[in-house]
């Protein structure tokens, strides 16, 4: 069906688009920190103080939008968006890849180019005013986060593209490739059969914890 | 086709669709747009610069531009872009990833086994003592931390080899789990519950309020339901040997206070502070994300690696939840505007039924919903159907958000997608049947109806503490 050539480039753009989603969502995800410690700061300064700030609830809804936005195609990437997968997963891959093929084309990038474009349009639009925050007289300039959308709306669609080459491999493949990622879940390293460091260093503390009875023979 | 009918029509190829197992967030995105620009085609405004053209003799590539630009004139466009911006500017849905947070952090504070050794010391004399301290530790890691698969997988691997070596029923144990640590959803600050306060309109706070005594009283007749079965049928939950139960009692009293209070003091503070009002519920959240990094900091468990992880998968599920938002949303006022909201309301007051069948008919669809879906597609999509029928039947938004709360985690214990189940077999020996942690699993489902019932029986359970607090 293709060359060997066409597949190497897939999955040089899949590594690519896997790469640089991550890197947004994870730059972005320390928003989390300055969120924590922005509004912790002026819950102190006012109850303890008496002199609340005028920004932080500014910050804290500017921080957790652009957080969310920006870490939807890190989010698509690693398969983390919730499906209703009560029949799909009962599919061979190579099915799910099929209809996902089908479905991104319907059901994803119309939505996606809609935010790209149409958030583009809104963002500028913003930006020509040097649009400010109405919830105080501080001034906080709101227009970086209407960008936001158009910006989150440009990673969706280059990682939709690296989602559909992921069908394409799948279909020829007959298994999904998966981008690989150091951070999981704790579930989904425990089923994995990786073991729980919470759970040991119980013991180094000398506490005495029956140990998880976990047999060598029938786990790998 | 009448709009209205176009309105069933996107909701039942919604309904195919997710079945197809599409990412539900941008299947609701491009539905929502799609149908929306069929709701909002006006062809007059929509083309009125290429008409204004015409008439004034511009050139063929005016003409050419204007016409193309007359397609995304649409004002679903514009009805797109400000239901995702108020998605990002909502103030509720800020506490989500602020509780996400706080809760990845406790979840790696090293603590959850230090809490059940010492909970199993100080049930030793209880008849079921392991399966109580199991089911306590379950209730306070729950509800510190909200992620369902960390504590029921975690408590697996701790508890549940613990009760095995015990000799106790491999149902009985399984089962405690997999109800223990659904009960995070319940039991404030639970994000679902921020999730029904952002689709409902009711305020997060009362919710939380609300949610308290019923969350305790399920709590409460699963421990009664240990305890009771222990006695009366001793050979499920064997005594552990006499020799390892002694220890003085100030040892006990030491070991209580570096893990049960610490964490339930931080629980309590979060809480309090939102109950009487002295912080927002975001506000009380960041600082429990605060309390939280404190918690791991005494545990020596703050590890970069740790604080990279609970950021790193705080983003991940923020996103998750909050597209789903963004897409419903959309979605949502399409289907109001198209009339679909109406024709709803219309055919179930057509029923002629009384509130009570009312809402046993909602809760039994969202019991069933709740086998194939998971809790955030249900309140985010389904529940907001049932809300505009809520005053029809004089039912109080606040006393519904309880029940499906209750109803939910029923959605993590019963077959074909019991995920709690699941969890636990995913991590529990060979010889662990997923037939016995259903089976096991059973009595604690009948103890959500029960509570169901009870709430709906005394209202007081749910609005003691809100009258209390904002005398409502």
């Amino acid at each position: 069906m293709f060359g060997g050539g066409v597949a190497a480039d897939m999955n040089r753009y899949i590594e690519f688009a896997d790469r640089l989603s991550a890197w947004f969502g994870k730059a972005f995800a320390w928003a989390i920190m300055v969120m924590t410690i922005g509004v912790g700061y002026e819950v102190i300064v006012r109850r303890l103080l008496g002199a609340p700030t005028s920004w932080a609830f500014d910050v804290s809804y500017i921080m957790y939008g652009t957080l969310f936005m920006m870490g939807g195609a890190y989010t698509l990437s690693r398969n983390g968006h919730v499906r209703g997968d009560f029949i799909y997963r009962l599919w061979k891959p190579r099915t799910q890849a099929m209809v996902e093929f089908v479905l991104y084309f319907i059901f994803f990038f119309p939505g996606v180019i809609a935010l790209m474009v149409i958030g583009w349009r809104y963002a500028a639009r913003s930006w020509g005013y040097g649009e400010v925050s109405v919830n105080s007289p501080a001034g906080i300039p709101i227009y970086q986060l209407k960008s936001v959308i158009a910006a989150a709306g440009i990673l969706l669609f280059i990682q939709g593209i690296a989602q559909v080459m992921r069908c394409i491999k799948c279909m020829r493949e007959g298994y999904w490739t998966f981008a690989p990622d150091d951070i999981e879940e704790t579930e989904v390293k425990l089923m994995r059969g990786e073991t729980a460091e919470v759970l040991q260093e119980a013991a180094a503390e000398g506490i005495d914890v029956t140990a998880p009875d976990r047999d060598g023979e029938t786990r790998r | 086709m009448t709009d209205p009918q176009i309105a069933l029509f996107m909701l039942g190829a919604f309904i195919f669709i997710i079945m197809l197992g599409f990412p539900i967030a941008f299947t609701l995105m491009a539905m929502g747009v799609a149908f929306g620009y069929y709701a909002y085609f006006d062809a007059d405004r929509m083309w009125r610069t290429y008409h204004r053209a015409v008439e004034n003799g511009a050139d063929t590539w005016t003409l050419v531009e204007t016409w193309v630009g007359g397609f995304f004139n649409n004002r679903i466009f514009d009805l797109f872009i400000n239901q995702t911006f108020s998605v990002m500017a909502n103030d509720v849905l800020t506490a989500i990833p602020l509780f996400l947070f706080m809760g990845y952090i406790v979840e790696r504070a090293n603590i959850v086994s230090r809490l059940f050794a010492t909970l199993s010391i100080a049930a030793r004399h209880v008849p079921g003592s392991m399966g109580v301290a199991a089911l306590i530790t379950c209730t306070l890691f729950a509800t510190s931390t909200g992620i369902v698969g960390a504590v029921v997988t975690l408590m697996g691997l701790l508890a549940f080899p613990a009760m095995l070596k015990a000799r106790y029923n491999i149902g009985f144990a399984s089962g405690i789990i997999c109800a223990g640590g659904t009960l995070g959803i319940l039991i404030p600050p639970s994000i679902m519950l921020i999730v029904y306060a952002a689709t409902s309109g009711v305020s997060i706070v009362q919710l939380y309020a609300g949610a308290m005594f019923p969350g305790f009283l399920l709590s409460g007749l699963y421990l009664v339901y240990i305890v009771v079965r222990s006695l009366l049928q001793p050979s499920v939950a064997p005594k552990p040997p006499k020799e390892e139960a002694d220890i003085p009692v100030g040892r006990l009293l030491f070991l209580l206070l570096t893990s049960f209070f610490p964490l339930a003091i931080l629980i309590l503070a979060v809480l309090g502070a939102i109950f009487f009002g002295w912080a927002t519920p975001s506000e009380a959240a960041a600082v429990g994300a605060v309390g939280g990094l404190v918690l791991a900091a005494a545990y020596r468990a703050l590890t970069w690696q740790r604080l990279r992880e609970s950021v790193y998968l705080t983003v991940r599920t923020t996103a998750m939840v909050c597209w789903l938002f963004v897409g419903s949303s959309t979605f949502a006022s399409v289907f109001a505007y198209l009339g679909g909201e109406q024709v709803i309301t219309e055919f179930v007051t057509g029923l002629d039924i009384s509130p009570l069948e009312f809402l046993l008919l909602s809760q039994l669809i969202i019991f069933l919903l709740g086998w194939p879906l998971e809790w955030t597609e249900i309140i985010i999509i389904f529940v907001p159907i049932f809300l505009p029928l809520l005053p029809h039947f004089g039912i109080d938004p606040l006393f519904f958000g309880i029940l499906v709360a209750l109803n939910l985690q029923t959605a993590f214990l019963s077959p074909p997608m019991a995920m709690s189940a699941y969890y636990l077999k995913g991590i529990a020996p060979p010889f662990v049947q997923l037939v016995e942690i259903f089976r096991g699993s059973i009595p604690f489902l009948l103890l959500v109806l029960v509570a169901m019932v009870l709430v709906y029986v005394f209202p007081p359970i749910v609005y003691y503490l809100p009258n209390l607090l904002y005398a409502r």
